[in-house]
């Protein structure tokens, strides 16, 4: 059925939602006014005027007063006498030695401004990447001048956040051979969740590894993190070791070749159909409100291969689900598997 | 701070490149990996939601684009027309009737569009509102229904709001946030159209002829102001507007943003349902969009990179020259040119043959209404 639509859905049932990650109230005694899963408060609302809590995250107290403010629209959280609000939406904080996933957005004399879902644009100058022909080659005013060969505006890349300044924008660096431009893959941003440790349902987790490779049946595929909740699935990319006649002197010669190239390899069709896939599905599970990271998408990515593989056995059509519905359906497999 | 601007694409030549490459495979690979080229991004429909309208709609896309329309109605002093009123005053009570058939005037129908960050003189609400327009007077009908006596008529306001983007959490909780439309808002904007006329009602008329209009109070007796008939198949609805992208050799219904960004060309059908007269969908108006990917920067092959060991082109002649060879490989070139004829009726033959696209669509707004 190409054409589907629906009346409005009911809101997911409340019980649904796992309250478990947030420390519960150890004393019963006192009770706040605002409780209550469903509940949110507003930028603004008084949260509580009781002496007797501590502001946390997301609240602000007045001056001369002991009246706690929310300062976000979001949910409650009270760890014992601390009252924090979560934010529905919230930008990305950088944070150092965050890895993530930027594009940029505009060109300028010695630096490149980039967007990586912040508040505020970061920045990556020109002397924090790696220059084609080796990293001890020094900058000279040929490279200002050809600026945009290495990066222009609209050009994806993944970073490291080296310096946080003073009213919080990030400084970013790719003096590595992880970082670089992005090319060969699929864009996909999980925007407004956050990010990092305050993530909320639907965002990247920062975790132990951020890029990770991905087995499929069609081949490898490569698939980057960003902390800030962009994400970017790409062909995988042979690295330098695996090609066994390359010395290591000679490594970052072969890597400076196609560092800055914005030119696609050939991507074989079965390769490209697994990279649309898994960035379907981490879209999906972000409106299924789930927190996206390595585990997850492998075992949601290997349940939904099984799940069109017995769909194409059964001779049924399972298109036009769209992104949520199949990654629902795969979650209520693997819930019921154990 | 200049408008946002729905047309510019922010991708880079690598993403374009790739999403091209998957969109010209047989079959084609969509951005949404679940998706057939024949297939609509699933949405949530409802009417009837703003109580002080004749007749109101809404539908919400999953990635949170969303359109409101409420169509109100005025009675209205209708112009004196020296030519037409000499007719009526000849004729007998019968061809007064007749003559009501074509009485409607194009001026009875305003349209607005209202699109977060955009200002209401901008391009793109102007000409959508003027798209919609057209396709609904072009489909005759609607303007006759307007007339109520020779001295007075109805006046329709349709009111398109915008796109936003709503964020619903997992909560009973809405968040309006105002934001600019994540694709090209057209076939959304329409659809919503379609089903807030389809169920838009008009009081019922209780006062004779040339008289003053008098109207029945009884909200339920009120007609609807496309008559629903018994034989459902050959009742008039309003028109609605598909739009279809080629790129390559193929062609996808209903692009999204990214999708948009590397179409070969745009075709906005506008098409009405099987009447009596026909036995399949009609066409009533066929526009060309000029796609954004016309404005995507060219990609820049490694050999031409000096960041790549190539070497750049001395002349842009010669740049142009070396471009040409790259044309099918990973490099991004953006589309030039229009759409070719064989093109255009592939694509309407797709849209309005027996099961076709818009008959999907029609059918598929008609079950909204049901319930």
């Amino acid at each position: 059925m190409p054409v589907s639509m629906l009346p409005p859905s009911a809101p997911i049932a409340a019980a649904h939602i796992d309250h478990a990650d947030s420390d519960e109230d150890m004393s019963d005694d006192d009770s706040l006014p605002v409780q209550g899963a469903s509940s949110i408060v507003t930028p603004g609302e008084t949260v509580t005027s009781d002496p007797q809590w501590m502001r946390g995250h997301g609240t602000y107290v007045p001056a001369e007063t002991t009246t706690i403010i929310s300062t976000v629209a979001g949910h409650l959280h009270k760890t014992n006498k601390l009252l924090s609000v979560q934010p529905l939406r919230a930008r990305y904080t950088p944070e150092i030695g965050d890895l993530v996933v930027g594009r940029i957005v505009s060109v300028q004399t010695k630096k490149w401004t980039v967007d990586i879902a912040a508040p505020m644009l970061a920045s990556l100058p020109l002397s924090a990447i790696n220059l084609p022909g080796g990293i001890l080659r020094r900058r000279t005013a040929v490279d200002e001048l050809n600026i945009r060969t290495f990066f222009s505006e609209g050009d994806l890349l993944v970073a490291e956040v080296q310096s946080l300044h003073g009213d919080n924008t990030a400084s970013l660096h790719t003096r590595s051979l992880k970082y670089g431009k992005l090319r060969n893959g699929l864009f996909t941003s999980l925007s407004g969740a956050g990010g990092g440790i305050l993530s909320r349902r639907g965002g990247v987790v920062r975790s132990k590894r951020q890029t990770f490779t991905l087995q499929t049946g069609a081949g490898e595929i490569d698939v980057v993190l960003g902390v800030n909740g962009y994400i970017f699935v790409s062909a995988h990319k042979k690295s330098a070791q695996d090609e066994k006649d390359v010395s290591i002197t000679s490594l970052e010669q072969v890597v400076s070749e196609t560092l800055y190239s914005s030119q696609n390899d050939d991507i074989e069709p079965g390769v490209a159909r697994e990279i649309t896939r898994v960035s379907t599905l981490v879209k999906g599970l972000a409106a299924c409100g789930r927190r996206v990271d390595e585990d997850i998408i492998v075992r949601v990515y290997e349940g939904a291969v099984e799940l069109e593989a017995e769909e194409k056995v059964m001779g049924g059509s399972g298109r036009a689900a769209g992104a949520k519905g199949v990654v629902e359906a795969v979650l209520g497999r693997l819930e019921m598997g154990g | 701070m200049a408008p946002p601007q729905l047309q510019h694409v922010n991708l880079s030549p690598a993403e374009l490149s790739f999403l091209r490459s998957t969109l010209c495979q047989d079959p084609p690979i969509r951005f949404d990996h679940t998706k057939g080229p024949k297939d609509f991004r699933s949405m949530r429909a409802e009417y009837d939601v703003l109580p002080g309208a004749n007749g109101s709609a809404r539908i919400a896309l999953e990635d949170g684009t969303e359109a409101l329309v409420g169509v109100k109605a005025e009675v209205e002093k209708s112009q004196w027309r020296p030519s037409g009123d000499a007719q009526l005053r000849d004729a007998d009570a019968d061809a007064n009737d007749k003559d009501a058939k074509a009485k409607g005037q194009n001026s009875w129908m305003e349209m607005s569009v209202e699109i977060p960050g955009f200002r209401d003189d901008d391009a793109l609400p102007v000409f959508l509102a003027s798209m919609l327009t057209e396709s609904l007077l072009a489909s005759g009908g609607l303007k006759d229904r307007l007339y109520i006596n020779s001295r007075f008529h109805w006046k329709l306001y349709i009111d398109v709001g915008g796109s936003f983007l709503v964020h619903i959490s997992m909560l009973t909780v809405q968040i309006l946030l105002l934001s600019p439309p994540l694709s090209y808002p057209l076939a959304l904007l329409s659809m919503t159209t379609h089903l807030a006329l389809l169920t838009s009602r008009l009081p019922a008329l209780k006062s004779d002829k040339d008289e003053d209009p008098l109207f029945d109070d009884d909200w339920d007796a009120a007609v609807f102001l496309y008559p629903k008939s018994k034989a459902n198949a050959s009742e008039d609805k309003p028109p609605v507007i598909v739009l279809a992208m080629a790129v390559g050799p193929n062609i996808i219904f209903d692009p999204c943003m990214e999708e948009l960004a590397v179409a070969d060309a745009v075709l906005a059908i506008a098409c009405a349902n099987a009447t009596a007269s026909s036995s399949r969908a009609r066409i009533v108006s066929v526009r060309t969009i000029d796609p954004p990917s016309h404005l995507t920067p060219p990609g820049v092959p490694n050999s031409m990179n000096s960041a790549t060991g190539g070497t750049v082109p001395a002349s842009s002649a010669e740049a142009l020259t070396q471009r040409e060879l790259f044309a099918n490989s990973g490099v991004w070139t953006p589309p030039r040119g229009g759409m070719k004829r064989g093109l255009i009726s592939q694509v309407v033959k797709m849209v309005v043959e027996e099961g076709g696209v818009a008959e999907e669509v029609i059918s598929a707004l008609h079950a909204i209404e049901l319930g």
